[in-house]
């Protein structure tokens, strides 16, 4: 399928017109994505502990392997990926079945519950959060206490710190990926529900037999959004935890920003941001072939 | 059978109602605080209900702030980012999605792949750029311009323009329509409501930045509200009633403005997700 | 002679000069302090306007890094750096600062501490010029200490310290802590009992990683025993004033510098219900000093106005009658040597109950070991955060273990050899 016939009038200004239409933004996207990114790769080879800056091919690259804060903090990142997108993503399906069931009524007003938390920004959320998750003062504590739970050190303490976290991006995410997964479901033809109901599918059956195979694109497509998400993970650690207790928060960017912003180290730093590149484009390529590819040949 | 639903009806709603209440808890929390002096925000047992104190929390942001100003730039800076941004993402997917060119898989995997890259990466040698070789520091144009090629906007577009049927293009062609005026008069137009969608998504992300204009405005009547919010954390008198009320003022509009083009923000997000 | 020329400069061309502002960067309570300096510099320099802004202490430093990182670009005309902080900016960013000896600068050498200007200085070059120590104290609450029959006087050392936290403990069924530890998100506490030991990071020269050295294994072993009689609340800085607001929290351990952010934070009814109380001991007959923090004043090379700044800076940092009201009113401690036996330390102080608290810790200042912060200080902090927090949560055998760990990590990231 091509999109457009064979041009046959003005051969020169037909081809010349996609470009024309993509200059401005390739103009500023080499400014301000090709340039700096060159500039940094460059500077992950770079000795630039003291001045001047010398050329040292594997000081940052070799460093990286042996630093225990790096995998650490990598370490931190993945658990939070292995734990909390999976969870949120569940928790979001199930949202967005909920949404799409027409025994749900007053839908705008539990669409505009599960999203608001979209609205506000990384620091009005994160100095809410910090105070709700007080441990002498916070409401948090305070409801767990009434209902005759244990109050927990959200803040100081390595574990409850991470579930903190994870606390927190659940409540800012999931509505975003309930928002995303139920216009999944919506395109899932009514017939197919329609035939299974004949067959005397019952509803959980129908659920992982036709709702989940049809909306598995979908699904991935929100999985690899998140997983970058969470690759690139630092208002939350920075403003909420600050990367504590220790470096029980600290995620691939925390360190990267503390070693590029607190230490004037912008080699190592570039190294660590290169290290989240490169995990990241794994999972970019498996969007491109498991996703996208077929669109993209549209 | 009619029972059976109404019973399941009930069910959904009696397990949906609370999360829902759960969910809305931090905002209406946020909101409360906003009302109360500092001594009641942080107290055992905590205060529920609305206080009296909207005034003085106010006071206490504008005395550390000139917070109109703040607004007023945050608002001046988000509106004109997201009217460029918007125009030239469209611009980009129509491209993509409507001709056939060499170097267009290439040069679309590169704009997926840049979505990946965090932003970290760019920051320093884009510092050096913005504030040293180009000098706008603690301008709107330090602020707007790094981000007008945004790589998502550039795809959820590229999405939306799929739709745009060709035979549509190739009338408008045949009768000797420029692809300017195709493009402005006819393209346009049909995408209005992905247009609205995207112009969201930007204008929301460009509301709530934090990182890049914390690194470059160093002047406070140059601040946005994130960084202005972000500051008043780090004085002595950590007032915060005041950044409540600056918090409240970040977000409300939005809670309005969701409810009334609710449509359109969800549209933005899945504008990308499912043309499979 | 440089000053009347000024002067002169000033009145020819009155219309221009009016329109010269000089910015200042600083944090929390150095605004209020250097603005009430403001008055007595116009009446040098009529007609010059002053704006100091308030950034916040964190913000100071990363845009100090950024601005220099550029090239000098969209500084101000004066610059507040801690000190400890400082020698990063020398060593990283050595054009970025004017050279103040070019300005007159050595005539202030004798007027302040060696220990002071070992941090500010690069050769025979001066980059800054100190402003005020932070000679480590306890601030604690008089009314709470009576109710749980605690007499400050009999807090020695560390362990009666401990002793009273337990006696705290009971009296109030664990809801009023004797302290506050930043755990997990600073290491003052380790800074000021191994500075109290004579320990540091590094060796003065910054050559070589000295956190091995018994000083700060000892420094290491006494916070432990404090915190595991859990004595302490774990809260960072904003955290930790809240638990002060509250009267959940009996004391506070840190550099004098807090006792500004007390009268300016703690609710009236607290005023004259606070005292001081020296550092205590590590050991029996000890050293009861130490020092935390303390910043200076320095001229970023792009200021266009580098003589008024200077004048502005003199003015402040070097005149003993504005460095007065700065203590007094602010409770910044002076390093001005002429005012450290000045009579008028004797005064009371309303807020801490009549207490003559200036002269009971500026008495300590002469007891201070000098460090230097070097321009590792930064890594070395980070490192030291994190292995603080985890010696506390149990996760290393030993004291000892646990600083061979951090010594590793900060030789990995400073290139600088362990001392033996």
């Amino acid at each position: 399928m091509t999109p457009d016939p064979a041009p046959r009038r003005r051969p020169w200004r037909r081809r010349a017109t996609p470009y024309l239409f993509l200059t401005p933004f390739f103009a500023l996207f080499a400014i301000f994505w090709v340039y700096p990114i060159a500039y940094s790769f460059v500077l992950s080879f770079l000795n630039t502990r003291q001045r001047p800056w010398t050329l040292d091919w594997d000081f940052n690259w070799g460093r990286l392997i042996q630093d225990e804060y790096f995998w650490n903090a990598l370490g931190n990142t993945m658990l939070i990926l292995v734990v909390q997108v999976p969870i949120m993503l569940a928790f979001a399906t199930l949202l967005a079945v909920a949404f799409s069931s027409d025994l749900l009524k007053f839908k705008g007003f539990f669409r505009f519950a599960f999203f608001a938390p979209l609205v506000l920004g990384a620091v009005p959320y994160s100095a809410v959060f910090r105070l709700i998750f007080n441990e002498q003062y916070g409401v948090l504590n305070y409801a767990l206490t009434a209902i005759g739970l244990p109050s927990v050190s959200w803040l100081y303490e390595s574990t409850p710190a991470l579930v903190t976290i994870m606390i927190a991006m659940t409540w800012r995410w999931t509505g975003y990926n309930a928002v995303i997964l139920l216009s999944g479901l919506q395109s899932i033809p009514a017939t197919l529900y329609e035939a299974a109901k004949i067959d005397g599918a019952t509803g959980v059956q129908r659920f992982f037999l036709i709702t989940i195979p049809m909306l598995r694109p979908v699904l991935l497509f929100t999985f690899v959004l998140s997983t970058i998400g969470t690759l690139q993970l630092f208002t939350e650690p920075w403003l909420i935890t600050t990367t504590g207790p220790g470096n029980a928060t600290e995620t691939l960017v925390t360190y990267l920003y503390q070693q590029g912003f607190r230490s004037f180290n912008f080699g190592y730093a570039s190294a660590i941001a290169y290290s989240v590149a490169i995990i990241a484009a794994i999972f970019s390529i498996l969007q491109i072939r498991l996703v996208g590819g077929r669109e993209v040949e549209r | 059978m009619r029972r059976d639903r109404l019973i399941r009806s009930i069910a959904l709603h009696a397990l949906m109602l609370p999360l829902a209440l759960l969910f809305l808890a931090p905002i209406a929390w946020m909101l409360i605080a906003a009302t109360l002096p500092n001594a009641e925000i942080l107290a055992a047992p905590p205060t529920l209900l609305p206080g009296t104190h909207l005034a003085e929390n106010w006071r206490d942001l504008n005395d550390d702030l000139n917070f109109v100003r703040v607004m007023a730039n945050s608002i001046g800076i988000s509106v004109i980012f997201t009217s460029v941004a918007t125009l030239i993402a469209a611009m980009s997917g129509y491209a993509f999605a409507k001709f056939r060119f060499v170097g267009r898989g290439v040069l679309f995997t590169v704009v997926i792949a840049a979505l990946t890259i965090p932003f970290e990466v760019r920051a320093i040698p884009q510092y050096l750029l913005v504030a040293r070789d180009m000098g706008l520091a603690n301008t709107w144009w330090a602020i707007i311009l790094p981000w007008i090629a945004y790589p998502l906007g550039v795809f959820f577009m590229r999405q939306n323009m799929l739709s745009v049927p060709s035979d549509l293009l190739e009338a408008a062609r045949i009768d000797g329509a420029g692809e300017l005026r195709i493009f402005a008069q006819i393209v346009l137009p049909i995408m209005r409501p992905a247009l609205a969608a995207v112009a969201i998504v930007l204008f929301l992300f460009q509301w709530n930045d934090y990182f890049w204009p914390l690194l470059i405005l160093s002047q406070k009547d140059a601040y946005t509200i994130p960084v202005a919010l972000g500051t008043l954390v780090g004085l002595t008198r950590v007032s915060w009633g005041g950044i409540m009320v600056g918090t409240a003022i970040a977000t409300l509009p939005f809670l309005v403005l969701f409810l009334w083009l609710q449509r359109y923000f969800i549209a933005g997000i899945t504008a990308g997700a499912v043309k499979d | 002679m440089h000053r009347v020329a000024l002067t002169l400069l000033a009145l020819l061309t009155a219309t221009a000069v009016s329109a010269q502002t000089l910015t200042v960067w600083v944090w929390d309570i150095n605004k209020p302090a250097l603005e009430s300096t403001v008055e007595s510099f116009q009446e040098m320099h009529p007609g010059v306007d002053v704006v100091v802004e308030d950034l916040g202490n964190q913000n100071v430093y990363d845009r100090g890094l950024a601005g220099c990182a550029a090239g000098g670009l969209d500084m101000p005309d004066v610059y507040l750096v801690e000190n400890n902080e400082a020698q990063v900016f020398w060593a990283q960013f050595p054009d970025c600062f004017v050279d103040l000896t070019t300005l007159g600068a050595d005539e202030l050498r004798p007027m302040f501490p060696d220990f002071k200007w070992a941090e500010l200085t690069v050769g025979d070059a001066i980059h800054a010029v100190p402003y005020d120590s932070g000679p480590t104290a306890i601030f604690y609450r008089r009314d709470l200490y009576e109710q749980a029959g605690i007499d400050p006087a009999d807090i020695e050392t560390w362990n009666d310290f401990i002793d009273a936290g337990t006696q705290m403990n009971e009296a109030f069924d664990g809801n009023v802590k004797m302290g506050a530890i930043g755990k997990g998100s600073d290491d003052e506490w380790f800074r000021m009992l191994a500075n109290q030991a004579g320990c540091f990071y590094f060796d003065q020269a910054a050559t070589e990683i000295t956190i091995t050295q018994p000083g700060c294994v000892q420094a290491m072993e006494t916070m432990k025993n404090v915190w595991d009689a859990s004595t302490l609340h774990p809260a960072g800085w904003s955290e930790q004033i809240q638990f002060l607001q509250n009267d959940a929290q009996a004391s506070s351990f840190f550099g004098s510098w807090y006792s500004g952010t007390l009268i300016a934070n703690m609710p009236e009814e607290q005023a004259g219900e606070w005292g001081v109380y020296l550092t205590p001991a590590l050991e029996e007959g000890g050293v009861r000093a130490s020092n935390l923090g303390g910043s200076a004043l320095a001229i970023p090379a792009s200021s266009d106005n580098p003589e008024l700044a200077y004048d502005f800076i003199t003015n402040a940092l070097a005149d003993e009658e504005n460095q007065r009201e700065i203590l007094f009113e602010y409770g910044l401690t002076p390093s001005l040597l002429s005012l450290q036996d000045d009579p008028a330390l004797e005064q009371g102080v309303e807020f801490f109950g009549g207490q003559a608290i200036w002269e009971d810790i500026l008495g300590t200042l002469g007891d201070v070991p000098a460090v230097a912060g070097t321009q590792y200080f930064q890594e070395a902090r980070e490192v030291m955060i994190v292995t603080v927090n985890d010696y506390l949560d149990g996760e290393y055998a030993s004291a000892e273990a646990a600083l061979d760990a951090a010594a590793d990590q900060i030789a990995a990231s400073t290139g600088l050899p362990i001392a033996d």
